[in-house]
């Protein structure tokens, strides 16, 4: 869904029955959807994690600096 | 035809949901059809046709400029169904499809739209086709035409809706036969 949409044909879904039920379809294509929408936009705002990898609470400043220049968002180059 | 199709609304008991599908055909978006195939799983299809139906048709942002770019992303997600779906309420506030039009086109040059249209606008097409010019030069200008509020209320709207329509635009291939 979120690199290439037109992957997910009616072959790909056949595959997803034998795994998942229709509800269970819709509920990941509705949290899959939702979250490929807010990740970019959370990605615009350059917010970063508030906790270090071990678990402390950091500044902005210091998360910066441990988890590098760019937020690891969804790259809009790949979003069709 | 949808990769799941529309459940009859008769097979739909919940009265909340069922109340939710009623108000997502009178507004026009989401539609009953979209409302109908999440109505799967009904703990999930409440709260996500909420959020979609107050995103779009409530707040402190102009309706009719959050219909321009509701379809602009859509046709952008290429998206046949939510792209032809109209807001009921933006089209008694006379929105046309030719101001609709423009806003999927060159709307920096339209006499259409406001600054502060086009810089929404620029906001939208952005996030999603080259995140990386949404930069803090555009939230600075974003910042003289709308307050923090309407920016975050803005972004949230473009990220659900354009979410929901990539969603939709896998489920609307015709099946294979």
């Amino acid at each position: 869904m979120a690199t290439d949409p037109d992957a997910v044909d009616a072959a790909f879904f056949e595959q997803l029955r034998m795994h998942f039920s229709e509800s269970e379809i819709v509920e990941l294509g509705l949290f899959i959807g939702f979250n490929l929408g807010f990740h970019t936009f959370f990605g615009t705002l350059k917010f970063y994690p508030m906790f270090s990898p071990d678990g402390r609470l950091i500044s902005q400043e210091e998360s910066q600096r441990v988890y590098g220049a760019a937020p690891g968002s969804l790259n809009s180059q790949d979003v069709a | 035809m949808y990769q799941l199709e529309p459940l009859p609304l008769d097979a739909i008991t919940d009265p909340e949901l069922r109340d939710l599908i009623g108000k997502a055909e009178a507004l026009g978006v989401p539609g009953s059809s979209f409302a109908r195939i999440i109505a799967r799983a009904p703990a999930h299809a409440k709260p996500f046709l909420k959020a979609l139906m107050m995103s779009h048709a409530e707040g402190n942002v102009d309706h009719k400029l959050k219909e321009v770019i509701r379809i602009q992303l859509a046709r952008y997600a290429e998206d046949p169904y939510f792209s032809e779906l109209r807001s009921n309420k933006a089209r008694a506030a006379k929105l046309s499809e030719e101001i609709i039009d423009a806003g999927s086109g060159d709307y920096e040059d339209s006499l259409f739209f406001s600054e502060a249209e086009k810089c929404a606008l620029r906001y939208a097409d952005q996030i999603f086709l080259d995140a990386n010019k949404v930069d803090a030069e555009l939230y600075a200008e974003l910042k003289t035409h709308f307050s923090e509020a309407q920016i975050m209320e803005l972004g949230s709207f473009i990220a659900l809706h354009y979410g929901m329509q990539i969603f939709m635009r896998t489920l609307g291939h015709t099946a294979q036969t």
